[in-house]
């Protein structure tokens, strides 16, 4: 009786979230799609976005580069002895998947807590309310340029990511396992397919995290207590939202190749 | 201008009783409305159930005419632009500085259409505002820069700027020195006197408040346990009310 | 040119004040640990706050994790029809890698972002100090508890995690690219060796002790404010993934 009743209680605020987050996705949408947001503002997200966490992802990528490859050339020089293809499977690898995920991982840490930091802060000073009593509607001028940021820094920190995670593994192939920079970077592997699969990948990854992260932030409530718990619950919502969203974009990828 | 009716807010910790529990009340156009009430009687809860910040359970809530409940988000946000609130704690925002903190309001109104300035009038209302409140020479700092009274006194300036014709302003003077809280009301009042608007003060410096408005009201236990003129208070028939007024030890409260 | 050796010099100084403070930390831990100073009554608390609560996410994580780990290796299986393969491919990405890291992560994110932000708001609201003045010293109750239950959780949620994520990659397997159970768990146990999960524990236990450092650390030197501790726990969460990243690869050059 007592459990049932929990399970109830526990089904209706799953529903009331769900619901929320589903408005403040629309509201998000919508307002990006009506421009009608100050300049300045999106700049200064970008910046703030891609420049705090450009080194950071550099890092974090490059060494997760230099762990694959020593892992998957160790493997194969017990069994078969051939690096050749290593390079080529590995790039091929980083663009459909690794690149992207592990950026928007690290994205989640980075960029979600600091938006459900940021914005959660401003609810328990009432600065949120006082957004609505000036007659602005908070989710679209606090959101909507974090969310235009976040989308395009994603892409673009893939990118660089990828790159780095390539350089680094290049480096590591070559000083631990002797293999040429020229065979290593092969590129020939890498079709439109993983290039697209890529792509949805980071902007998926880009519009979830400011979204989920941003309704962790609005929903904050109690002091600096408060704050932390947003904070917190920011980065284990988006980040699992990038490890599902990894899981359904990578099984969508697989099915629609294999009917192909 | 303002119409409550039968409004009852449960509270956030479910095991405590609710935080009103039928409240009604009119406030006419024009009028000056002192509110008071003892710590955590939800004075604050009650001034942003009248903007349409919180919604109650139960009972309508009218603003200038409009029932909030059934507002849509656009008229409810063309509702909210045209009241001006001070917020107990200021809320001013942390990322503008001061003169950006009291042009934001003007700005909106005229993102909204309901204003139609051009920059340089509004740089002049912000200016003018802000020596209303003796701060002319801190327009360029940052709210963290600035002392807690000079916080408040950026905030009511922020609150007045557009000339709203509702004025909620909630502590207004609390930390403040006596100099400083005389000043302020001279202010409110100047302003009131200016604009014809509508003015609803919550203060613990009851005093000053019932000096300043005609009409008062009290809220203990989820009730409007007064509504009437500031002189009468103390003969109230309500012990509550007495003992609250002439701040004794000795009562129900 | 001398304004960016100076911005230089601040980001040099300040890393060295955020390592040394973690190692220092660290080194406190240990002298109260072999001492056996630490209030065993936190302990257990923190064993219940950390461990259990973080049970839900962390099999979803795992299960998730298996699955796309399925969904990658059956990319190379498909071409190559090797389908026996599918075992030992997720197997040993999840035991060794993904599953350590990425378990980490969100470990991290659960568990280190908490730790952060509660002991950020007892240092805002002056409860530390209220305990120096009770004369309870912070490290033996506060942190030892903290940063030996971190450890252990994670352990456990990490068997736990090892076991779900193989479940889950046994069952997309066959959902998704039609690998019956018994041939992908035939393939599982042949070549996943017992060091190959010693070495994912192992690794994953580091982890929490590197979350725990920097939750702590990040924690304690919260200042001002509401927006004071959001950005400690922002910090924490950053310095703890990039330890986590920089540290797995020193764990994959060693025990190879
Ligand atoms: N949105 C809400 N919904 C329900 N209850 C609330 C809400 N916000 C605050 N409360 C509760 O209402 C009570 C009254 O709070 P409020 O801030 O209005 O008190 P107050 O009269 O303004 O006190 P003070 O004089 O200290 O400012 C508090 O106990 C608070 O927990
Ligand atoms: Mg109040």
């Amino acid at each position: 009786m007592k459990s049932q009743r929990a399970l109830t209680s526990w089904a209706a605020s799953l529903r009331t979230q769900a619901t929320q987050l589903g408005q403040i996705a629309m509201l998000v949408c919508v307002g990006a799609v009506r421009a009608r947001r100050p300049k300045g503002e999106l700049l200064r997200q970008l910046y703030q976005v891609g420049n705090r966490s450009l080194l950071f992802v550099l890092v974090t990528l490059g060494f997760t580069g230099m762990v694959l490859v020593f892992q998957s050339c160790l493997q194969l020089s017990r069994v078969t002895g051939d690096l050749s293809q290593v390079g080529g499977e590995f790039i091929k690898y980083l663009v459909h998947e690794f690149g992207p995920s592990l950026t928007a991982m690290m994205l989640a840490t980075r960029v979600g807590a600091g938006i459900a930091a940021e914005i959660g802060s401003m609810v328990v000073t009432e600065q949120v309310d006082a957004l609505r009593m000036c007659g602005v509607e908070p989710v679209e001028y606090l959101l909507v340029p974090r969310f235009l940021a976040t989308l395009a820094m994603t892409l673009l920190l893939a990118v660089f990511g990828v790159l780095s995670a390539v350089m680094m593994g290049a480096f590591t192939a070559h000083q631990t396992f002797h293999v040429p920079y020229s065979v290593f970077l092969d590129l020939s592997k890498v079709k439109l397919p993983d290039v697209l699969t890529g792509c949805i990948k980071a902007l998926s990854y880009g519009a979830a995290i400011p979204i989920v992260s941003g309704f962790c932030g609005l929903r904050t409530h109690g002091g600096s207590e408060g704050v932390g718990w947003a904070t917190t619950r920011a980065v284990v919502s988006s980040s699992f939202a990038v490890i599902v969203l990894d899981f359904l974009i990578s099984a969508l990828a697989l099915l629609s190749w294999q009917s192909m | 201008m303002i119409a409550l009716d039968g409004i009852r807010k449960l509270h956030l910790d479910p095991v405590q009783p609710p935080v009103f529990d039928g409240i009604s009340l009119r406030i006419a156009e024009g009028e000056t409305c002192g509110l008071c009430g003892p710590g955590a009687s939800g004075k604050s809860l009650l001034l942003k159930i009248i903007c349409g910040l919180v919604r109650p359970e139960h009972g309508t809530v009218e603003v200038a005419g409009r029932d909030l409940g059934l507002a849509s988000p656009d008229e409810l946000r063309s509702i909210q632009s045209r009241i001006g609130y001070l917020f107990q704690n200021n809320a001013l925002f942390d990322s503008m500085t001061v003169q950006e903190n009291v042009a934001f309001p003007l700005r909106q109104r005229l993102r909204l259409g309901q204003e139609a300035l051009d920059e340089q009038q509004i740089l002049a209302r912000v200016s003018e505002s802000l020596r209303g409140v003796g701060l002319a020479t801190h327009a360029a700092k940052m709210p963290s820069q600035l002392s807690g009274g000079q916080r408040k006194r950026v905030a009511l300036a922020r609150a007045v700027v557009a000339r709203p014709p509702l004025l909620i302003y909630d502590e207004p003077t609390a930390g403040l020195d006596p100099v400083t809280t005389a000043k302020i009301y001279d202010l409110l009042g100047t302003e009131q006197k200016l604009t014809k608007s509508t003015t609803l003060i919550v203060s613990s410096d009851i005093d000053a408040l019932r000096r300043f408005s005609d009409r008062m009201l009290m809220v203990y236990r989820g009730r409007l346990c007064y509504d009437g003129p500031s002189a009468d208070m103390d003969e109230s028939a309500s012990p509550v009310v007495r003992q609250f007024v002439r701040g004794e030890l000795e009562g129900p409260l | 040119m001398t304004r960016a050796l100076l911005t230089l010099g601040m980001v040099v100084l300040s890393l060295c004040r955020e390592v040394g403070g973690m190692a220092l930390l660290g080194f406190y831990t240990f002298v109260n640990l072999l001492r056996g100073r630490f209030d065993a009554k936190e302990l257990v608390r923190n064993l219940y706050k950390m461990g259990v609560v973080s049970v839900p996410i962390v099999s979803l994580t795992a299960l998730f994790t298996g699955g796309t780990m399925v969904i990658q290796s059956g990319i190379f299986v498909q071409r190559f029809q090797a389908y026996g393969l599918l075992g030992w491919g997720t197997g040993y990405a999840v035991l060794r890698e993904v599953g350590p890291i990425l378990i980490g992560l969100m470990f991290s994110g659960r568990v280190g972002a908490n730790n952060a932000a509660d002991l950020g708001s007892m240092v805002v609201t002056e409860q530390v100090d209220g305990l120096r003045a009770l004369a309870i010293e912070p490290i033996p109750y506060l942190i030892v508890p903290r940063v030996l239950a971190m450890m252990l959780a994670m352990f456990c949620l990490l068997v736990l995690g090892d076991a779900v994520a193989i479940g889950g990659g046994m069952l997309f397997g066959k959902l998704l690219l039609g690998v019956d159970y018994a041939s992908f768990y035939a393939s599982f146990v042949d070549a996943i060796k017992l060091w190959d999960v010693t070495v994912g524990l192992l690794k994953g236990t580091f982890f929490a002790l590197m979350i725990a450092l920097t939750s702590c650390h990040y924690g304690l030197s919260v200042k001002g404010g509401a927006v004071g501790v959001g950005q400690s726990v922002n910090d924490a969460v950053v310095a703890a993934a990039l330890l986590i990243m920089v540290s797995d690869d020193i764990w994959t050059m060693v025990l190879r």
